[in-house]
C-alpha cells in the first residue's frame, strides 16, 4: 500500500515512456509484430494500473492524494510534485483507456513506419498523463508541452492530404496559446513572491514557489486588476485547447487530417486539457475574475454550442462532422463551468468524459469506414446497414450517447449542464437547449444518409462487417456509455470534492439542488425537449 | 605589482604559449598529423579548464589584480569554462571539415586558441582597455578564422564583411569608451560604477559615451539594427567557424555586456535601458521573421542566433539579479543548442561551398534515424520546447524580464518564439515528412569526431532541460562579481 | 595653449569623416584608410582627456589602441589580397555572392 501511494503516479506516467524507449532501443523496425505487440501490452498494462487509482482514491481524503514530491529546480521553487483528486482520477482514467484503445485500433490502419508510430503514441500517453498529475505550475507546463511533439508527428507523418498544413497549424495555434498562458504563469508567481518592480506590483514577500496548492491560498489576495490579466492569458492557452469558438479553427483541419488514432486521442483527450485547465486553474485561482468572466465566457460558449451545430450539419465529410460536433459538446462543457453552480460544473465534468467516450467511439467508427474504403464523405455510402449491421449498431449507440439519449451517457451529462445553466440564467439553458435539438438533428441526418435507404453504391456491396479486434475496440467504449448511463453515481461521488472545493474558491457555490440520478430522472420529466427528441430518433431506427 | 598576482592569469598565459606552439607545430604536421594536433589543441584547452578550477577562489569573492586590469570571480570561471569547452567541441568537429576541405589545420586550431584567450580576458576584465585588448584579440582572430578558405569566394566575402563591420563597430565603442574616460577619469569598471553612483558631474558626455558602448555591444552580439554583418559572415565561413562564432564571440560579448552594462553603468540605468529594450525587441522581431524566408541552412540559422541574442538581451535589459542568472544560464544551453546545430550543418554534404538548403535533409530520419532524432532534439530545443535545455534558458530570461515589470517585452518574446518554431521545423518537416525520393539527396558525410561532438552536445541540452538545477548554481556564482 | 574642447571637436570631425567613409566608399583600400581615421580619433579623444585630466591611463590605452589598429590593418590588407586574388577588384560591390 505504501509504495503504491508514493510510486503509482510515477508508474502510470513513466511506463509509456519506458515502453517507447524498449521499442527505440529494443527492437528493430522491420519487426512490425513485435512493436505492435509491445505496445499494445504497455498501454494495457498502464491503463491496468491505473485502475487502482479509482478504488484507492478516497472523496472525503486530503485535496490531492497518491502524491508524489521532491525538490526538482530548488533554487527558484520549482518542484517535482505529482498527485491527483478526482476529477483527475478520472480524466488519466479515460486517458488510459483511449490510449490502448487507439493503440488497439491501429494494427491495421498504419502501415508505415510502425516503430516511429507506436513510439510517438506512446510518448503521446506520458505527455498527457503528466499535464493530469502535475502540481506544479512549470511541471505542468512542460508536460503540457512536450505531448505537442508527437501529437504533430501523428498527424504530420501518417495524415490525410493537406497533413503539413494540419499539423503545423495545430502546433503553432496551441503554442502562442500556451506561451501566453506562460506569461500568465510568471506574474503569479512573482506576485506570489518578490513582485514585479516597475510596474508597481510589490508581491506578496512568500517564498518563491510554482505549486499549485500553495498558489491556491493566495487567491483571495491577487488584485482584480492582475487577476484580469493573467485570466486573460490563461483563457488564450486554455480556450485554444478546447477549443472555444473563435479559436477552434485549428480543429477541423487538425482531425481531418489524422489517421484515426490521432482523432480519438485529440477529441477524447487534448480538447479536455483545455477545460481541465479552466477547473484547475483559472476558476479557482482567479475567482474574481472569473466572476466577471462569465459574461462573455458564456456567450462565446453557447456561440461554440449553436455554431459547431449548424456547421456540422452542413458537412459532406463524415469527420469533420464528428470534429465539428466536438466544438459544439465543448461549448457545452464550458457553459456548465462557467454556470459556476454546481450542477453545472459536476455536468461539465461528466461531460467531458462521456465527449471521449462518444466522440472517441464515433473517430474509431468513421475510421472504420475509411480503411475499407478510403472515403469519408457521406455521399459515398447509403444503406450500408445491410451490409455491415453489426458496424451500423454500434454507429447507432454511439450516435445516441451523442445526442443525449437517457439511459446512456451523454444524457446525464448534458442534463447535468442544462440544469446548472438554467440556475443561472433562462436564456442560457434555452440556447443550451436549442444545441441540444440541432445535435440530434444532424447526427441523425448523418446516420439516416449512411445506414438507411438504397445501397446504390457498388462499391459498398462487399464491405466486410466489424471484425473481432474492431469489436474489442469499441465494446469497452460501449460498455462505459451504458454505465455512465444508468449509474452515474460512482463518477458524479468521484469528482464531488473537486466540485465543492473549486466552488468552494471562486465563492459562488449556488443553492445546491439533490442530484443523485434519481432527482435527475424527476426532473427530467419536466423538461420536454431532450426526452422527446430521442423518442423520435429511437422510431426512427425502426 | 607582485609576481604572486599574475597567479590567477596563469590559464590565458598557457593558452596564449599553447597557441604559439601549436601554430609552429603546424607547420609539420598541420596537414600530416591533423588528428594529433587537434588532440594537442584539445589537451591545452583542458589543462587551462583546470588551472581555472584550481585559481578559482570562489570563497574569498571577487578580488582585482594586475594592477586593476582582471576580476578573479565567479562569473570569470563560469564563462571561462564555458569558452574553453566551446573552443575544443570547434577544434574536434573542424578536424575532418579543414582537412577534405584541404586547407592546413595548425593555423585553424591556433587561431582558435588564440580567440579563446582574448575571450577570457573579455570575461575577467576589470578595466576598459583589458576588456578592449581582450575583445580585439578575440575579433581579430575571429576575422581570419571566418575568412580561412581563402579559396572559396563566399568566405573571403564574408570575412570581408565581418571585417569592416566589426571594426567600425570596434571604433565606435572606442570613441564610446574614451567618453566615458573623460567623463570620469577613469577606466576601471569598479571606479566608474562608484562615480555614477554619487553622480557624475559630466553627465551628458558620460551619457553618450555609454550609448556609443552599448552601440557597440550591439554590433558584437549581432543585435538588430547592427545585425546586417551576421547572415553573410555565418554563411560564409567555413561551418564548423560558423559554429563557433555564433556561440563563443556572443557569449563573449554578453560576458562583457554583462561586467559593463549591469556591472560598472548599472547606477546609470536611464541613460541606457530605453536603448536596450528597443534593440531587445527590434532583434526578436526582425531576427524570427527573417529567419522565416531564408532556404539557406545557415543562413537560417544565422537569423536564428539573432533572434536568440534579442532574448538573451532581456536579461540585461531586466538589469536585476535573476537577468544576469538567468543571462548566463542562457549562454551555457544556447552554446550547446547552436554548436550542434551548426554541426548537423556540417555532418551534411553539401552540393557547393556553403550551399546547404532546408531541402538537404530531405527523408533524413528514413535514410539516418540517428542523426535525424538529434537534430529534432536541437531544433526543439532552440524554439524552446521542452523538455531541452532551450525550455530553461528562455524560462528564466522571460522570468526575469517579467520579474522587472516588462511584461509586454515577455509577451512579444513568446509569440516570437512561437513563431520560431515554424521555421525549425522546415528542417523538421523535410527530416521526417518527406521521403526524398525522386530527388538527389545530400549525403552524409563520415566523420567520427564531428559525430561525438554534437553527440555531446544533444545529450547536454537534455540534461540541462531535465535537470537544470547544478547549472543553475554554477551560474549563481557568478552573480557577486557584478553586485547583486 | 590649446583648449581640450577643441582636440575633442577636432576628434569629432575625424570620426565623422571617418564614419562617412565607411559607409560611402565602395573601395576597401579606401574604407580601410577612413577606419585609421575612427581610431586615431578615438586616440586623439583619449590623449586629451588624458592630458586634461593629468592620469596616464588615456594614453597607454592609446599606444594599445595603435598596436591593435596596426593588426587590424594588417588583417584588412591580407583580406584585400585574397578578395583580388578571387576576383581581380578591390570594390566592395563586387563582393555581392551571397542575397538574403
Amino acid at each position: 500500500m505504501g509504495f503504491i501511494q508514493h510510486h503509482l503516479l510515477n508508474i502510470i506516467c513513466y511506463l509509456p515512456l519506458a515502453g517507447a524507449l524498449l521499442i527505440i532501443f529494443g527492437i528493430r523496425k522491420e519487426n512490425t509484430k513485435a512493436i505492435k505487440a509491445v505496445a499494445t501490452v504497455v498501454a494495457g498494462l498502464d491503463f491496468l494500473a491505473s485502475i487502482p487509482l479509482w478504488f484507492l482514491y478516497r472523496p472525503d481524503g486530503p485535496e490531492f492524494q497518491f502524491v508524489v514530491r521532491g525538490e526538482w529546480i530548488p533554487k527558484v521553487g520549482v518542484q517535482y510534485y505529482f498527485g491527483v483528486d478526482g476529477f483527475a482520477v478520472l480524466l488519466i482514467l479515460l486517458t488510459t483507456l483511449l490510449t490502448f484503445i487507439s493503440i488497439y485500433s491501429s494494427f491495421t490502419a498504419i502501415t508505415h513506419r510502425e516503430k516511429e508510430y507506436y513510439v510517438f503514441l506512446l510518448l503521446l500517453s506520458t505527455g498527457m498523463m503528466g499535464v493530469f498529475m502535475s502540481l506544479d505550475f512549470v511541471l505542468f507546463y512542460v508536460f503540457w508541452e512536450v505531448m505537442l511533439v508527437p501529437m504533430y508527428f501523428l498527424i504530420g507523418v501518417w495524415g490525410g492530404p493537406r497533413k503539413l498544413y494540419a499539423a503545423i497549424k495545430f502546433f503553432l495555434y496551441t503554442l502562442v496559446g500556451s506561451v501566453l498562458m506562460l506569461v500568465g504563469i510568471l506574474a503569479l508567481y512573482f506576485y506570489n513572491s518578490t513582485g514585479l518592480e516597475a510596474i508597481g506590483l510589490p508581491g506578496l514577500g512568500n517564498a518563491a514557489t510554482f505549486e499549485i496548492p500553495k498558489l491556491y491560498e493566495i487567491a483571495p489576495h491577487i488584485p482584480p486588476e492582475l487577476q484580469f490579466w493573467i485570466f486573460l492569458a490563461f483563457f488564450v492557452g486554455f480556450a485554444i485547447k478546447v477549443p472555444m469558438w473563435p479559436f477552434h479553427t485549428w480543429l477541423p483541419d487538425a482531425h481531418v487530417e489524422a489517421p484515426t488514432a490521432g482523432s480519438v486521442i485529440l477529441a477524447g483527450v487534448l480538447l479536455k486539457m483545455g477545460t481541465y485547465g479552466f477547473v484547475r486553474f483559472s476558476l479557482p485561482l482567479l475567482p474574481d475574475a472569473t466572476m466577471k468572466a462569465v459574461a462573455w465566457v458564456g456567450p462565446l460558449a453557447i456561440i461554440a454550442i449553436i455554431y459547431g451545430a449548424l456547421v456540422a450539419m452542413a458537412q459532406k465529410d463524415m469527420k469533420k462532422l464528428v470534429a465539428y460536433s466536438s466544438v459544439s459538446h465543448m461549448g457545452f462543457v464550458m457553459l456548465g463551468m462557467f454556470a459556476l453552480n454546481a450542477p453545472g460544473l459536476r455536468g461539465a465534468i461528466l461531460q467531458m468524459i462521456n465527449h471521449g467516450v462518444s466522440t472517441g467511439a464515433l473517430f474509431l467508427l468513421v475510421g472504420i469506414v475509411y480503411e475499407r474504403r478510403h472515403n469519408r464523405l457521406i455521399a459515398e455510402y447509403g444503406g450500408i446497414a445491410k451490409v455491415m449491421p453489426l458496424y451500423a449498431m454500434f454507429f447507432m449507440v454511439m450516435t445516441m450517447s451523442s445526442i443525449g439519449l437517457p439511459t446512456l451517457n451523454g444524457f446525464i451529462g448534458e442534463f447535468t449542464i442544462l440544469i446548472g445553466a438554467f440556475n443561472h440564467s433562462w436564456v442560457w439553458a434555452l440556447f443550451a437547449a436549442t444545441g441540444i435539438v440541432l445535435g440530434a438533428a444532424y447526427m441523425l441526418w448523418m446516420y439516416q444518409r449512411v445506414f438507411f435507404g438504397e445501397l446504390t453504391n457498388e462499391k459498398n456491396k462487399d464491405l466486410k462487417d466489424l471484425n473481432r479486434r474492431e469489436q474489442w475496440t469499441l465494446i469497452p467504449l460501449i460498455i462505459l456509455a451504458f454505465w455512465i448511463g444508468l449509474y452515474p453515481k460512482p463518477f458524479f461521488r468521484i469528482m464531488e470534492p473537486t466540485v465543492t472545493r473549486v466552488l468552494e474558491r471562486v465563492g459562488a457555490a449556488a443553492p445546491d439542488r439533490p442530484e443523485t440520478p434519481a432527482a435527475l430522472r424527476a426532473v427530467s420529466e419536466h423538461h420536454e425537449e431532450p426526452a422527446a427528441e430521442p423518442a423520435e430518433a429511437s422510431s426512427e431506427t425502426e | 605589482m607582485t609576481l604572486e598576482q599574475f597567479v590567477p592569469f596563469v590559464p590565458e598565459i598557457a593558452l596564449a604559449v599553447a597557441a604559439l606552439a601549436v601554430l609552429l607545430a603546424g607547420i609539420p604536421m598541420g596537414r600530416k598529423a591533423p588528428r594529433a594536433l587537434a588532440l594537442l589543441s584539445v589537451a591545452a584547452m583542458a589543462v587551462s579548464a583546470i588551472l581555472v578550477v584550481l585559481y578559482a577562489t570562489p570563497s574569498a569573492g571577487p578580488e582585482v589584480i594586475l594592477g586593476g586590469m582582471l576580476s578573479v570571480d565567479g562569473f570569470g570561471v563560469f564563462f571561462k569554462l564555458l569558452f574553453l569547452l566551446a573552443g575544443a567541441i570547434t577544434l574536434l568537429m573542424g578536424v575532418g571539415y579543414v582537412v577534405r576541405a584541404g586547407y592546413g589545420y595548425g593555423e585553424f586550431a591556433s587561431l582558435v586558441l588564440f580567440a579563446t584567450v582574448g575571450m577570457m580576458v573579455m570575461a575577467s576584465g576589470a578595466n576598459l582597455a583589458s576588456l578592449y585588448v581582450g575583445l580585439e584579440l578575440m575579433a581579430l582572430s575571429v576575422y581570419i578564422l571566418v575568412g580561412y578558405f581563402k579559396l572559396e569566394v563566399k568566405s573571403n566575402e564574408g570575412a570581408v564583411k565581418y571585417f569592416v563591420l566589426g571594426a567600425l563597430s570596434s571604433a565606435i565603442l572606442l570613441y564610446g569608451i574614451s567618453l566615458v574616460y573623460g567623463g570620469l577619469g577613469t577606466l576601471e569598471l569598479g571606479a566608474i560604477r562608484d562615480a555614477l553612483a554619487a553622480g557624475s558631474p559630466s553627465g551628458r558626455v558620460v551619457g553618450l559615451g555609454i550609448v556609443l558602448v552599448s552601440f557597440g555591444m550591439l554590433f558584437k552580439v549581432a543585435a538588430v539594427p547592427f545585425h546586417v554583418w551576421t547572415p553573410d559572415a555565418y554563411e560564409g565561413a567555413p561551418t564548423p567557424i560558423t559554429a563557433f562564432i555564433s556561440v563563443a564571440p556572443k557569449a563573449a560579448a554578453f560576458a562583457m555586456f554583462l561586467r559593463l552594462f549591469l556591472g560598472a553603468f548599472r547606477p546609470a540605468i536611464g541613460q541606457w535601458h530605453g536603448v536596450l529594450w528597443v534593440a531587445a525587441a527590434a532583434t526578436m522581431i526582425y531576427g524570427n521573421l527573417a529567419a522565416l524566408t531564408q532556404d539557406n541552412v545557415k543562413r537560417m540559422l544565422a537569423y536564428s542566433s539573432i533572434a536568440h541574442a534579442g532574448y538573451a538581451l532581456l536579461g540585461i535589459v531586466a538589469a536585476n539579479a535573476m537577468g544576469a542568472w538567468s543571462l548566463l544560464l542562457y549562454m551555457l544551453i544556447y552554446t550547446f543548442m547552436n554548436l550542434g546545430a551548426f554541426g548537423f550543418v556540417a555532418l551534411l554534404e553539401s552540393r557547393g561551398y556553403a550551399g546547404e538548403l532546408v531541402t538537404d535533409y530531405a527523408g533524413l530520419a528514413k535514410r539516418a534515424p540517428a542523426a535525424a532524432a538529434g537534430m529534432l532534439i536541437l531544433m526543439l530545443a532552440l524554439a524552446g520546447i521542452p523538455p531541452t535545455g532551450g525550455f530553461m534558458g528562455k524560462l528564466y530570461v522571460f522570468s526575469a524580464a517579467v520579474q522587472a515589470g516588462y511584461v509586454w517585452l515577455v509577451v512579444i518574446a513568446v509569440i516570437m518564439s512561437a513563431v520560431s518554431l515554424y521555421y525549425y521545423f522546415r528542417i523538421v518537416v523535410q527530416m521526417y515528412l518527406h521521403d526524398g525520393d525522386g530527388s538527389e539527396l545530400a549525403a552524409l558525410v563520415r566523420d567520427r569526431w564531428l559525430e561525438i561532438g554534437i553527440a555531446a552536445c544533444v545529450v547536454v541540452v537534455l540534461i540541462l532541460g531535465v535537470w537544470p538545477a547544478p547549472a543553475l548554481g554554477w551560474a549563481q556564482a557568478g552573480l557577486a562579481a557584478l553586485g547583486f | 595653449m590649446i583648449s581640450t574642447t577643441s582636440y575633442l571637436v577636432l576628434s569629432a570631425v575625424l570620426f565623422t569623416i571617418g564614419l562617412i567613409g565607411v559607409m560611402v566608399r565602395r573601395n576597401f583600400i579606401t574604407v580601410l584608410m577612413s577606419l585609421e581615421l575612427l581610431f586615431n580619433a578615438v586616440n586623439l579623444n583619449l590623449i586629451a582627456f588624458s592630458d586634461r585630466l593629468g592620469d596616464l591611463g588615456g594614453q597607454v590605452f592609446a599606444v594599445f589602441v595603435i598596436t591593435i589598429a596596426a593588426a587590424e590593418a594588417a588583417i584588412g590588407l591580407g583580406l584585400i589580397i585574397a578578395l583580388v586574388r578571387l576576383k581581380q577588384t578591390v570594390s566592395l560591390d563586387q563582393a555581392n555572392e551571397m542575397r538574403s
